[in-house]
C-alpha cells in the first residue's frame, strides 16, 4: 500500500504492545505466579513510585480515575448540601462523582484553552461552596495560580481532576500536586495506561491517604473491623505491576507526544485553525491535541475518508446532556464551552506516529480548510 | 502439616495455556468492554440460566448498581440479613439508603419468617444474602416481596450455582449479584463481579450505570459509575468458566466428607442441610463448643481456620448510628460465639481434611 494511504489510527494500543511486548509479558507472568491478586506487593510499590514521581507524601492506587474523585471528596467530607465548582466541558465523570457523594455540581465556563475560567469560578462561589474541582483538560494544567489563591482566600478545598494530565506542569509544579488531592486515571487510553481500568490519587495529607486506603476496601480498618462504609475500589495487583513498568517509560511517551505536538504547531495553518498557545511556564503532555476550526464535522469526515482517525472531546457539554437535566441548566449558559463543542477536533497524537504521519495529517487539514470547494 | 486457606497458587499452577491466551489478548489492545467481556457475559448468563449477564467491577458494585436500577435512593429502606459481609450494607449505604436487618437462622441466611415484620412504608427493596453458599428460602420470600410491591435483589456473591429445586441463585429476584473475587468459587485475577437479570429494561439500565451512563460515546443518559469488568479479567473468566460446575461439585464432595466425619465429634454441630437445596460451600462452617479454644488450637497446628464474622455487622463502628446492640439479633449473636470456618475448596486433599478432622478430635479429647 502506498504510504500516503496508510491508515493513521487515533489510538494504537497494538503498537504499544509491539514496542514493549516482551517486557509486559514478563511483568504479567511474574505477577500471576505470585498470585497476590488483591492488594499485592506491586500495589504498594507502584504507590511509592507515584509518590516519588510527583514529590508528594503519598499516593493511593484505586480502580479508576472516577473513583479517585469520589474518594477524594469522601475523605475531605464533601457531601450533601455542599457545592463543588467544576467546568462544563469535562468528561462526565467529574460531575458524576460530585453527584454521587451527594454534593451539588456548580458548572462554570472555560477559557479559549478549554480549561476552567478563574473569573467564572470566582463569580460562582457562594456560602455553600466547599471545593473547586479544576480539570486539566487535554493534558494542560488549568490556571492553578489563580485558583489556589482564590481557594485560599475563600477557605475552599481544591481537588484536581488530573485524569488527562500525568506529568504535566505549571511553573515547575506537577499536575495533581498543587491541590488537596490530585486524581488520575490510568485507563487504557491515557498517557500512563493499564490494560484495563485503574486510577490513583496523590496528596500531601498522609492522614487522609490512610483513610482512603480504608475507604477503597469496604471501609475496613482490619479484617474484622469496619470503621466506616467504603467502596470496593482496589487497583488490581496485575494492573499495578503493569503501571509500575510503564511509569518508567512515561517520560519517553511524553517526549514523543510533545515532539508530535510541536510538529503540528509548526505545520498547521494558524490563519484557519485556532490552537491554544502555550502559556509561559506550561509543560503540556498532550493527552489530546485539540484544534478549533470552522466546518469541523466536514473536516472530520474528510479525514476519516482518508484513513485518519480523529475524535471530539467532547461534542455535547455536560450541562446539555440528558443526565444533567436535574441541574437545570440551559443552552447559552456557558457560551465559550458551547461554541467550542461545535469547533473542537482532536487529531491523532499518539507516541507511535512518525513525523511523516503528522505531516500527512496536517497537510490534509490545511488542504481541506484552505479549499472552499470542499463541503 | 499446614492446611492453607487460600488455594490460588494451586489453582493457577498450570497456566501456560492461560498465559498464551493473555498474551494474545494483550496484543489486541481491546481493554475496555471488549470482546472477551461479551463472551464471558454470554457464557455466564447461560451457566446461571438468565437472559442477561452484565459484567461489573466487583460483587459490591453488582449489588449497588442493582439497587440503583431498582430505584433505591436517599432515605429508602432495604431489608437485608443481619449477618452478612460488610459489602452488602456498604452498597446500601453508598446510595444513601438505610439497611433494615433481619436475623438469620442456622443456615446463615435471613429468617424469612421475620421479614414481614421488618417492612415499613419506606421499604423499597429486599436484599437476601445467600451467605456461605446456602440459599435464602426464595420460595417463601418472593410472595412476601410481591405482596408489598418490593424489588428483590439477590446477593449471590458467595452462592454461584447454588440452587433450590434446580432453580439457580440469582434467577429468583429482579437481579442476582455475583462476585468473581479471587477467593470466590468462580474467580478471576482481581476484582470483578456480574449481575444477571431476565428483564431487558433493567439490563439496559445496568449497562448504562456501569459505564458512566453513556448511551453511546457522545450521549450521557444518566449519571453512572465507572464499574466495568476488565477485559483481561474476562479472559481469565472465560478460561475458568467451563470448570464452574466441576468446582462446585468438588467443593460439595469435600464438604460432605467433613460433614460425615465431624458429625461424629459430640462437641461439633453441623448446620442443617435442607432437602432440595444445593449448597455450594463458599465457606464451610460448623458450630463448635469452646470455639475460641478450638480456633487457637487448630491455628497453632497450621490450620488456617477463620471466623466469618467475629463482630456482627450491626455492632461495627460504621453502623453505630442505627443504635443496635447485642440481643437485637439473637441467632446472629450466638453464631459469633459458635461458628468456625475450616479451609475447604476444590483443591484441598483428603489427607489435609483428615488432618483437620483429627486435630479437632484431639482438641476435645485432650481437654
Amino acid at each position: 500500500m502506498p504510504d500516503a494511504d496508510r491508515p493513521i489510527p487515533y489510538v494504537n494500543l497494538q503498537a504499544q504492545f509491539e514496542e514493549e511486548g516482551d517486557e509486559l509479558l514478563a511483568v504479567v507472568t511474574a505477577a500471576l505466579k505470585r498470585a497476590d491478586f488483591v492488594g499485592g506487593a506491586a500495589v504498594g510499590e507502584l504507590e511509592k513510585a507515584l509518590a516519588d514521581f510527583h514529590s508528594v507524601a503519598d499516593a493511593v492506587a484505586l480502580n479508576s480515575g472516577t473513583d479517585a474523585l469520589i474518594l477524594a471528596m469522601r475523605a475531605l467530607g464533601v457531601g450533601r448540601g455542599d457545592e463543588v465548582i467544576t467546568p462544563a466541558n469535562s468528561f462526565i465523570a467529574s460531575t458524576a462523582a460530585i453527584m454521587h457523594v451527594g454534593a451539588t455540581p456548580v458548572l462554570v465556563d472555560v477559557q479559549p484553552d478549554q480549561n476552567i475560567d478563574p473569573d467564572a469560578v470566582e463569580r460562582a462561589v457562594t456560602s455553600r461552596t466547599k471545593a473547586i474541582m479544576p480539570v486539566h483538560l487535554t493534558g494542560r494544567v488549568a490556571d492553578m495560580g489563580r485558583i489556589a489563591a482564590l481557594a485560599e482566600r475563600r477557605g475552599l478545598l481544591v481537588i484536581e481532576d488530573a485524569a488527562q494530565a500525568i506529568g504535566s506542569g505549571l511553573d515547575g509544579r506537577l499536575a495533581g500536586a498543587m491541590g488537596d488531592f490530585g486524581c488520575f486515571s490510568a485507563h487504557p487510553l491515557k498517557n500512563l495506561n493499564a490494560c484495563g481500568d485503574a486510577g490513583f490519587l496523590i496528596t500531601n495529607r498522609s492522614d487522609l491517604a490512610e483513610r482512603i486506603r480504608r475507604l477503597r476496601n469496604h471501609g475496613m480498618a482490619d479484617r474484622n473491623t469496619v470503621a466506616e462504609f467504603g467502596l470496593v475500589s482496589r487497583m488490581d495487583t496485575l494492573q499495578a505491576a503493569i503501571l509500575a513498568m510503564r511509569l518508567k517509560r512515561l517520560p519517553g511517551v511524553i517526549e514523543r507526544r510533545r515532539r508530535n505536538a510541536a510538529l503540528y504547531d509548526s505545520l498547521l495553518d494558524r490563519n484557519l485553525i485556532f490552537i491554544p498557545p502555550d502559556r509561559e511556564g506550561e509543560f503540556n503532555t498532550f493527552h489530546t491535541y485539540v484544534i478549533q476550526v470552522d466546518r469541523r464535522d466536514a473536516l472530520q469526515a474528510h479525514l476519516a475518508a482518508r484513513g485518519i482517525g480523529t475524535a471530539i472531546h467532547y461534542p455535547v457539554p455536560i450541562h446539555l446532556q440528558p443526565a444533567a437535566a436535574s441541574l437545570g441548566y440551559r443552552p447559552g449558559d456557558f457560551p465559550v464551552a458551547e461554541a467550542q463543542a461545535g469547533r473542537i477536533l482532536t487529531l491523532p497524537i499518539n507516541q507511535f506516529l512518525t513525523p511523516d504521519d503528522i505531516e500527512r495529517v496536517a497537510g490534509e487539514v490545511n488542504a481541506f480548510l484552505r479549499n472552499r470547494d470542499f463541503p | 502439616m499446614k492446611v492453607r486457606y487460600s488455594y490460588l497458587p494451586q489453582q493457577f499452577a498450570e497456566i501456560d495455556d492461560l498465559l498464551e491466551r493473555i498474551k494474545n489478548f494483550v496484543a489486541t489492545g481491546d481493554f475496555t468492554l471488549g470482546e472477551p467481556v461479551a463472551e464471558f457475559e454470554n457464557r455466564f448468563a447461560r451457566l446461571i440460566g438468565a437472559k442477561h449477564a452484565i459484567g461489573v467491577n466487583s460483587g459490591t458494585d453488582a449489588i449497588k448498581l442493582s439497587l440503583k436500577a431498582a430505584g433505591v435512593g436517599h432515605g429508602d429502606e432495604v431489608v437485608t440479613a443481619a449477618n452478612t459481609f460488610i459489602a452488602t450494607v456498604g452498597a446500601i449505604a453508598e446510595l444513601g439508603a438505610v439497611p433494615v436487618f433481619v436475623d438469620c437462622d442456622d443456615t446463615f441466611c435471613m429468617n424469612v419468617n421475620q421479614v414481614e415484620a421488618a417492612i415499613t412504608p419506606r421499604a423499597k427493596a429486599i436484599l437476601p444474602v445467600h451467605f456461605t453458599g446456602y440459599m435464602t428460602d426464595m420460595r417463601a420470600l418472593l410472595p412476601i416481596a410481591e405482596r408489598h410491591g418490593l424489588s428483590v435483589i439477590e446477593d449471590a456473591c458467595q452462592g454461584i450455582l447454588a440452587n433450590i429445586e434446580g432453580r439457580n441463585s440469582g434467577t429468583w429476584g429482579m437481579t442476582g449479584a455475583f462476585s468473581l473475587h479471587p477467593l470466590k468459587n468462580l474467580n478471576v485475577w482481581g476484582d470483578a463481579g456480574v449481575i444477571v437479570t431476565d428483564d431487558d429494561d433493567v439490563a439496559r439500565r445496568l449497562r448504562l450505570l456501569r459505564n458512566h451512563g453513556m448511551r453511546n460515546r457522545d450521549e450521557i443518559e444518566l449519571l453512572g459509575y465507572n464499574s466495568r469488568l476488565d477485559s483481561l479479567q474476562a479472559v481469565v473468566g472465560n478460561w475458568l468458566i467451563g470448570d464452574a460446575q466441576k468446582i462446585s461439585d468438588k467443593r460439595i464432595e469435600n464438604a460432605e466428607y467433613y460433614d460425615e466425619h465431624l458429625a461424629r465429634i459430640p462437641q461439633i454441630r453441623i448446620p442443617p442441610r435442607p432437602p432440595g437445596m444445593r449448597l455450594v460451600y463458599h465457606l464451610y462452617i460448623v458450630f463448635a463448643e469452646d470455639r475460641d479454644g478450638l480456633l487457637r488450637y487448630v491455628q497453632e497446628r497450621g490450620i488456617e481456620a477463620k471466623i466469618h464474622y467475629p463482630i456482627p455487622l450491626y455492632l461495627q463502628d460504621a453502623l453505630k448510628h442505627l443504635g443496635h446492640d447485642w440481643g437485637d439479633f439473637p441467632v446472629t449473636d450466638r453464631h459469633t460465639r459458635e461458628i468456625i470456618t475450616f479451609p475447604t475448596d476444590q483443591h484441598i486433599s483428603r489427607e489435609e481434611q483428615d488432618y483437620v478432622i483429627e486435630t479437632v478430635r484431639s482438641y476435645y479429647a485432650g481437654r
